[in-house]
This record gives structure tokens, C-alpha cells and sequence, in this order.
């Protein structure tokens, strides 16, 4: 078996990965958003209980709170899919991460802009969707790219939960050749390759959305 | 006709009186002239008219309705209200026209083509029309300022506040804001201009009041406020300017505002590391 068929073998699961890798990265997005936009615009108690969800989800190792959704979901009646599981265990981490990126980018968008929407009359939520959120979006890309692959890298827990992934077919095959230093190098590069593919797909988008001056 | 009426305006902030009884009249079509010291309160003072702050005490009647009381729609009163800023605080995302337009299209509710149309005409009267689909890191000082003037008369407020328009601007430049508050005073817009610029307040050619440590000290038209028998406190200020002026270094007026001022923040503070 040569080493191009090692990667052809393994290319079966790079569409899991990559499913794995978009749906934990969309989860992020939308609950960092979610929790960096209340804790801009909600009340205080409010902050205080989005600070903890943070603090905790962020110490929680991705392994454990997949194994808590994915097994002990089932003994409380709920049984939860393997994409879905990984969605809640590292779509909701790499959310308490984002949402960490996305306050530091709020924070760059000018007061004294919101100051002026303010006094113009429009509502706070206004203000957050047409003059807050379209600029700290684009100053957290670099933050959001670190995420997406740190998710990425993360992904290979999937196999651990029964989705048929690179990692998956890696120890498979691995198990039937005893070949494995050549498999998990074949691994490694498709890895990068995927790494490659997202942080030019992300930067491209930037790009198409870069406004003169606003950032870099 | 009075359009708007301040009278006994407090305001005390964590044990700091910043506002001491603040009272005058602005008339329909009026340019007046809110002139004082770093400090004096004169920023605040506007905010307090718009509720951007909330004054301790006293009354605040504008357009024939009480502003503080209970009640008060702060949105629509707002709308009211075109607000100058001494930095522009245009929205950097936008272009100049969108900047314009955002109020018209989100709180006006208007149809795009009629939005862009309305803003293209403000554009035009601040000279600017030209620039319409620039970014403002794209534009001078000067054209922001004009661009912020634009924004603030497209929702054809009742009155405009500028606040501090020429501190961030060169003389060459602070000569345009001139031109245009002639322009607009001429077109009967009411007006109050808060400031320390001597030259501004002098130039501007309406009623100046002398705004210190939160009360007004003096009240008149230029040549009264800056004559021989001028108030003491109104004298000193003046002579602190003049020398600030004198040892300033030179303003090379060539050099286009944005190119003195430091690039905006590159990414964001604060990312975790793993």
C-alpha cells in the first residue's frame, strides 16, 4: 500500500471532519455572540451569570463534557446524536471562548460612535445591530480564525463518539496494517490542508468585507 | 419665538457640582455661542438638553414641552436634535452617504432610493456630494466635520448643538466651520455652539455666553464680551488662550488632519489563549 493510497483511504473521513469542524465553529459563533452581546447590552446579574458560564466552559476539557453530553445525557432520558453531542461539548466551549474575542472587539468599536447613534436618537438594540456589530466582527477575525482552528484541531474527539472521521479511519486502517507512523503522517498533512483551506476561506471573506481604514 | 428655554439647569455628579444654575433662552432661528474653559461644564450641558445626561435639578423646555419630566420620549426627542461632535464620530464602517442615511433609512423608515436621494441633498449643501461614497478615513478633518454637519440636518431637527467643532481641527479648517455656521445661520437653522476656541466663538457672529465653573458669568454680543469692560473672569480666560496660542507650535496647515492622527485599533484586545 502506497503512501498515496494511505491518503486516498483516509480522504473518506475528511468530509466528517470538516462537517465536525463547521457545525462546532457555527455553535461557537452563534452562542459567543450571543452571550458577548448580552453581557454588552444586559443587566448586570445578567453579566455576572454570562462571566461564570466563561469562566467554567472555558476550564472544562473537551473530552469530559463530550463524555458527560454524549453518555450521561441518555441516563437522564435524553439521547443525544453524535454530531449534536459534539456541537454541545465543543460548539459550547469554543462559544465561551468567542465570546471572550468578540468582548475585546466590541471594545475597540469607537464610544464616542455609540455616543453619536445614541444621541441621534436610535434604540440600543440599533445601535448593536447597525453600528457595533458590523465593525467588531471584522476586528475579530484573527481571534475567530485562532478558534476555528483550535476547533479544528479538537475535531479528532468525534471518532471517541462514533463519527467516521479521518481520526476514525486512521485507527482503522493503522489496526489493519500496522503501518501507523506513515498513516499519521498522511493525518498530519490532511490536517494542515484542511487548516489551509479555512484560514484562506476566512481571510478571503475578510477581504470582500474590508472597509479603508477600519481595520489593518 | 422661543425654541428652547433653560432655566435653573443643576446638576451634581458623585458629590462635584458640574452645572450651577444654568438658565437662557435659545430663539428660533438664533446661533448662540456657549464659550468657557476645559471643564466649565459646557459638554455636559448640552447632553443634559438632549437627556445623553440627567440634571439634577431644574427645568429644560423645548419646542413648548417640559424635556425632564416624566414621560418624555428621549428617542423622539432626539430625533429632535441634530448633535456635532468635536471628534465627527461618524461611523467608520460607513461611507459618508450611508452615514447620512442610517437615520432616515432606520428610524425614518425610508425607502433607499428616497433615503439616498434626501442624503445626496444634504451632501450637496455641505459641499461634500462629491465624497459621497468615501469611507471617512478616506476624508480630511474638514470633510468629516462637514460630513458629521451633513448627517446631523438630514432628519431636519428643530435645532443643531455643536460641540466643540473646531478642537480637533487646524485654523485653515476651523475657518470651513465658520463658513458654514454663517451658511446655516443665514439659512435660519437654530443653533448652540459649545467651545473654547476663542477665534470660533468670535467668529460665529451670534450671542456668546461665558460658561464657568457651571454658571454663566457673562452674556452678550462679541464686542461687548471681549471689550474694555469686560467680566474679570471672561478677561483671564482670554488672556490664558492668547498665550496658549503664542507658545503653541506651528500648525502646518498643508499637512490633511487624518494623516497627524493615530490608525485605529488593528484587532481586538483580549484573546484568550488556550
Amino acid at each position: 500500500m502506497s503512501f498515496l493510497q494511505i491518503l486516498l483511504q483516509l480522504a473518506g473521513g475528511v468530509g466528517y471532519t470538516i462537517m465536525v469542524t463547521v457545525a462546532c465553529s457555527l455553535t461557537g459563533v452563534v452562542v459567543g455572540l450571543g452571550v458577548a452581546m448580552l453581557s454588552r447590552i444586559g443587566p448586570p446579574w445578567l453579566r455576572g451569570l454570562l462571566g461564570a458560564f466563561t469562566f467554567i466552559f472555558r476550564a472544562v476539557p473537551v473530552l469530559v463534557l463530550l463524555f458527560i453530553v454524549f453518555f450521561g445525557l441518555p441516563n437522564a432520558g435524553l439521547r443525544v446524536p453524535p454530531l449534536v453531542a459534539m456541537m454541545l461539548s465543543l460548539g459550547v466551549i469554543a462559544g465561551a471562548y468567542l465570546a471572550e474575542v468578540f468582548r475585546g472587539a466590541f471594545d475597540s468599536v469607537d464610544a464616542s460612535e455609540v455616543l453619536a447613534a445614541e444621541a441621534m436618537g436610535l434604540s440600543r438594540f440599533q445601535i448593536l445591530r447597525l453600528i457595533e456589530i458590523p465593525q467588531m466582527l471584522r476586528f475579530a477575525v484573527p481571534g475567530m480564525i485562532n478558534e476555528f482552528t483550535t476547533v479544528l484541531k479538537y475535531s479528532p474527539f468525534a471518532y471517541t463518539v462514533g463519527i467516521p472521521d479521518v481520526m476514525k479511519e486512521a485507527m482503522s486502517l493503522s489496526a489493519t496494517t500496522l503501518r501507523g507512523v506513515e498513516i499519521y503522517l498522511a493525518v498530519g498533512i490532511i490536517y494542515f490542508l484542511i487548516y489551509k483551506l479555512l484560514v484562506t476561506g476566512v481571510w478571503a471573506l475578510e477581504k470582500r468585507t474590508r472597509i479603508p481604514g477600519l481595520t489593518g | 419665538m422661543t425654541l428652547l428655554s433653560v432655566q435653573d439647569l443643576k446638576l451634581e455628579y458623585d458629590g462635584r457640582i458640574i452645572l450651577d444654575g444654568v438658565s437662557f433662552d435659545l430663539a428660533q432661528g438664533e446661533l448662540k455661542v456657549i464659550m468657557g474653559p476645559s471643564g466649565s461644564g459646557k459638554s455636559t450641558l448640552l447632553r443634559c438638553l438632549n437627556r445623553l445626561a440627567t440634571p439634577t435639578g431644574g427645568r429644560v423646555v423645548f419646542e413648548g414641552r417640559d424635556v425632564l419630566g416624566p414621560g418624555v420620549d428621549e428617542r423622539a426627542l432626539r430625533q429632535r436634535i441634530g448633535f456635532v461632535f468635536q471628534n465627527f464620530a461618524l461611523y467608520r464602517h460607513l461611507t459618508a452617504l450611508q452615514n447620512v442615511t442610517l437615520a432616515l433609512r432606520h428610524l425614518r423608515r425610508m425607502p433607499a432610493a428616497e433615503a439616498d436621494e434626501r442624503a445626496l441633498r444634504q451632501l450637496a449643501r455641505m459641499d461634500m456630494q462629491a465624497h459621497a461614497h468615501k469611507y471617512p478615513a478616506q476624508l480630511s478633518g474638514g470633510q468629516k466635520q462637514r460630513v458629521a454637519i451633513a448627517r446631523a440636518l438630514a432628519m431636519d431637527p428643530a435645532v443643531l448643538f455643536f460641540d466643540e467643532p473646531t478642537s480637533a481641527l487646524d485654523p485653515l479648517m476651523s475657518r470651513e466651520v465658520v463658513n458654514i455656521l454663517h451658511q446655516l445661520r443665514d439659512e435660519r437653522v437654530s443653533m448652540l455652539c459649545v467651545t473654547h476656541d476663542l477665534y470660533l466663538a468670535r467668529a460665529a457672529g451670534g450671542r456668546v455666553m461665558f460658561l464657568d465653573e457651571g454658571r454663566i458669568h457673562a452674556e452678550g454680543e462679541v464686542d461687548e464680551l471681549f471689550g474694555p469692560n469686560a467680566d474679570p473672569r471672561v478677561r483671564a480666560f482670554f488672556h490664558q488662550e492668547l498665550r496658549q496660542a503664542q507658545t503653541a507650535p506651528p500648525i502646518d496647515v498643508a499637512q490633511p488632519m487624518d494623516q497627524a492622527q493615530p490608525a485605529g485599533p488593528s484587532g481586538p484586545a483580549g484573546l484568550a489563549e488556550r
